[in-house]
């Protein structure tokens, strides 16, 4: 059976010092098996800016076992699918111990985003596209960010409807936006000076 | 030092090494083996031993197959010595064992030459108590606050944790396997080691067992030493001393070569073996759909899949020569390929041989492998049931039948010989064409025995069975079989020897060597009826 009492205690910790860790977890229902987890993207990565939501699901043996995590966020990275969000991360499987807290292992996820491994990767795709093609890697990374992991900002769909308008074509708007990372202005130069 | 008694029970382990000790003797010594039987046996004026004629394992063999009970008195003497040595306890004495395979020696250097590393490697740390002034101490698990220590445990590091949660933490482990081995401290920056002490005060009975069974495995399966016999079934372990011939059998008369750990293969080698099995494996399943659906490139014989309507064809990079599905043609001066021509070519010849060559070895060597594990069977029947139906018909002895079973043991033994020499064959280069000769000359003649042996072994007997037909010649039948177990026996064993020789007798004598050493087989089998 999940120690309940164990989880309400990491939840009440885990908000005091959200402030400085950024780091936020949340119940989905009310039974504390199924929570969310939101992790800021590291600074000076791809991610920078967006908010990163997780799916978190307790199994029966947790704390003895790990908690199951998946992003709910689409995310471009090498140890994490792209499909469907599965992470590639050890002190979720093996390296697990009752130790660690959801606080600890998110923030191992956020680590994950400033360092990825590629030799050990999740998403195929993903992981040769950064080893053979980084720039290119980390423009369709922030756009990914930009599309997918900033809720505030305007959609990326709005964007690209806006300058489809002004007159370019679909398909040349997209790749413009995933070149300069998604930022409306400089797609719009770069596609009157192209 | 390193292994404490060894329990040898070669003895009640009734192995035939066939071509062991007397492999330079070249006259088979069958008939010598019965005589010395003979002499011991005082009583009997008949010529039939009593005692069943068999090759034992010579006393010095280089493998014993140790029982359950050995291991664990073995694995229980080798803890207690290191214990006592390293006046550590019998639990950590084990931490230590586990981490260098086993070996008291490895134990005793490493320990001895640097204690204090060794220790730090294996997080064998010293006892650190947890202050005693603080108040409450908070499980390192649970986050719970405990007033007194006496809820509380910890490894040597003092990291506390409430009873519950490590019992927890160490049943969750137990229960995923032979890890539990190597548990630590939960705290992921500690490398504190949980002994065997330690799991034991806190888990149940089912648990406790459990970890011992993991424990005993690991002696074996982490000992460089000993194997698990891979026999359906079967317990015991073979440890292994020299590489003299790997092939060992159990106490459960199951054979298998201890180095590679598949079917005893002696007289081919373990490569050679593994390359046969994996291409089996690769042949049966995509070797059909290649042959249907692809043909050989031309230039460099890929395997080349028609995947579009036209006949142009390109090969894939490096190679990238173009030409004509249908007719193979060069591309670039390829007009057409529609007139019937008579033109065998090269290639698809090839290609086609290939495939009719390992057929042609395949088939033998499965057709000698059904035939192995039938003839298994029947020694079953013929120890089970047949001697003893004889037994009462004929007025023998057991003992007095046992040629029978004798002769079903050289069976058995001739067809795994013989599968195997045909994956020799297959990998024998076509080039070396006298050792090609000697090679199916030998094979022929072992085959051509067998064949002789097992069908006489097989039918003949049969008319013994019919209670009235005590008449029959039964000595003529027993002076028979006897003499084709020992003629198959030396015709195997010059094959084996041969092979084993990489059949470098060739070199020696060139052809000649058929005539001189190889007596025809019907010489040698002119006995009576």
């Amino acid at each position: 059976m999940i120690d309940f009492g164990r989880v309400q205690k990491e939840l009440q910790e885990c908000s005091r010092d959200m402030a400085a860790s950024g780091i936020k977890v949340s119940p989905k229902s009310d039974n504390l098996a199924r929570l969310v987890g939101t992790i800021p993207g590291p600074i000076g990565t791809p991610y920078e800016g967006g908010t990163f939501q997780i799916d978190i699901s307790l199994p029966d043996g947790y704390p003895f076992e790990p908690p199951k995590m998946q992003f709910a966020t689409k995310v471009w990275h090498p140890n994490i699918s792209s499909q469907s969000g599965a992470i590639c991360l050890d002190i979720l499987k093996d390296q697990w111990s009752p130790a660690l807290t959801l606080k600890t292992a998110l923030l191992s996820v956020q680590a994950l985003l400033s360092a990825p491994e590629p030799d050990d990767p999740q998403d195929a795709v993903v992981a040769q596209q950064y080893i053979r093609e980084h720039q290119t890697f980390l423009g369709t990374a922030r756009y990914w960010t930009e599309s997918f992991a900033k809720a505030s900002s305007l959609g990326v769909e709005e964007k690209v409807q806006r300058l489809v308008e002004m007159g370019f074509a679909e398909a040349h708007v997209r790749s413009a936006l995933e070149a300069v990372g998604g930022d409306e202005n400089l797609a719009l130069e770069k596609l009157c000076s192209g | 030092m390193e292994t404490g008694d060894e329990i040898n029970i070669c003895s009640d382990n009734e192995v035939n090494d066939y071509y062991g000790e007397d492999a330079n003797n070249t006259d088979c010594n069958y008939d010598s083996l019965i005589k010395e039987e003979d002499s011991l046996d005082s009583d009997s004026d008949s010529p039939v031993a009593k005692k069943r004629p068999r090759l034992e394992g010579p006393p010095d063999r280089n493998y014993k197959v140790l029982k359950q009970s050995d291991i664990r008195e073995r694995q229980e003497k080798t803890i207690a010595e290191v214990a006592m040595v390293l006046s550590v306890s019998k639990a950590v004495a084990t931490v230590l064992l586990r981490h260098y395979n086993w070996s008291a020696g490895k134990v005793h250097e490493a320990w001895f030459s640097d204690e204090d590393r060794v220790r730090k490697n294996l997080g064998l740390l010293p006892i650190i108590e947890f202050p005693l002034d603080s108040t409450e101490v908070k499980c390192g698990i649970c986050f719970d606050l405990f007033p007194t220590r006496d809820e509380i445990v910890s490894a040597a590091c003092g990291h506390p944790y409430c009873v519950e949660c490590f019992r927890g933490y160490i049943r969750t482990s137990i229960n995923d396997g032979p890890g539990c081995l190597m548990l630590r401290c939960p705290d992921l920056s500690c490398s504190a080691v949980v002994d065997q002490d330690m799991v034991n005060s806190l888990v149940s009975e089912e648990e406790k067992q459990k970890y011992s069974t993991y424990l005993y495995r690991s002696y074996v399966e982490e000992n460089k030493k000993i194997k698990w016999c891979p026999g359906p079934g079967c317990e015991h372990a073979i440890e292994f001393d020299d590489n003299q011939g790997w092939d060992v059998t159990c106490a459960c008369d199951f054979s298998f070569c201890w180095n590679c750990v598949e079917d005893a293969h002696r007289p081919v080698d373990c490569e050679t073996v593994a390359n046969w099995m994996a291409k089996n494996d690769d042949e049966s399943e995509t070797k059909t759909w290649i042959l249907a659906q692809t043909k050989p490139c031309p230039k460099c014989a890929k395997p080349i899949e028609k995947n579009e309507g036209c006949m142009h064809m390109t090969c894939h990079s490096p190679c990238r020569y173009q030409f004509c599905w249908i007719c193979l043609g060069d591309w670039h001066n390829h007009i057409n390929c529609n007139g019937y021509k008579e033109d065998k070519r090269k290639e698809v010849e090839d290609a086609k041989r290939h495939v009719q060559k390992y057929n042609h070895y395949y088939e033998r060597w499965a057709a000698h492998n059904l035939s192995r594990l039938k003839a298994v069977s029947d020694l079953g029947r013929v120890q089970t049931e047949q001697i003893e139906q004889l037994s009462e018909i004929h007025g023998k002895t057991q003992i007095e039948l046992g040629f029978i079973a004798e002769a079903w043991q050289q069976i058995v033994e001739c067809r795994r010989v013989l599968k195997w020499t045909y994956a020799y064959g297959y990998y024998l280069p076509e080039a070396e064409d006298a050792k090609k000769q000697l090679f199916e000359f030998l094979q022929g003649e072992a085959e051509a025995g067998l064949e002789r042996l097992h069908g006489y072994a097989e039918k003949e007997v049969r008319q013994f069975l019919n209670a009235d037909e005590r008449s029959v010649n039964f000595e003529g039948f027993e002076l028979k079989l006897k003499s084709l177990t020992g003629v198959t026996k030396k015709y195997f064993e010059k094959l084996v020897r041969a092979l084993e020789n990489g059949l470098s007798e060739v070199q020696e004598a060139g052809k000649s060597y058929m005539e001189e050493h190889c007596i025809s087989y019907f010489e040698i089998c002119e006995l009576p009826n």
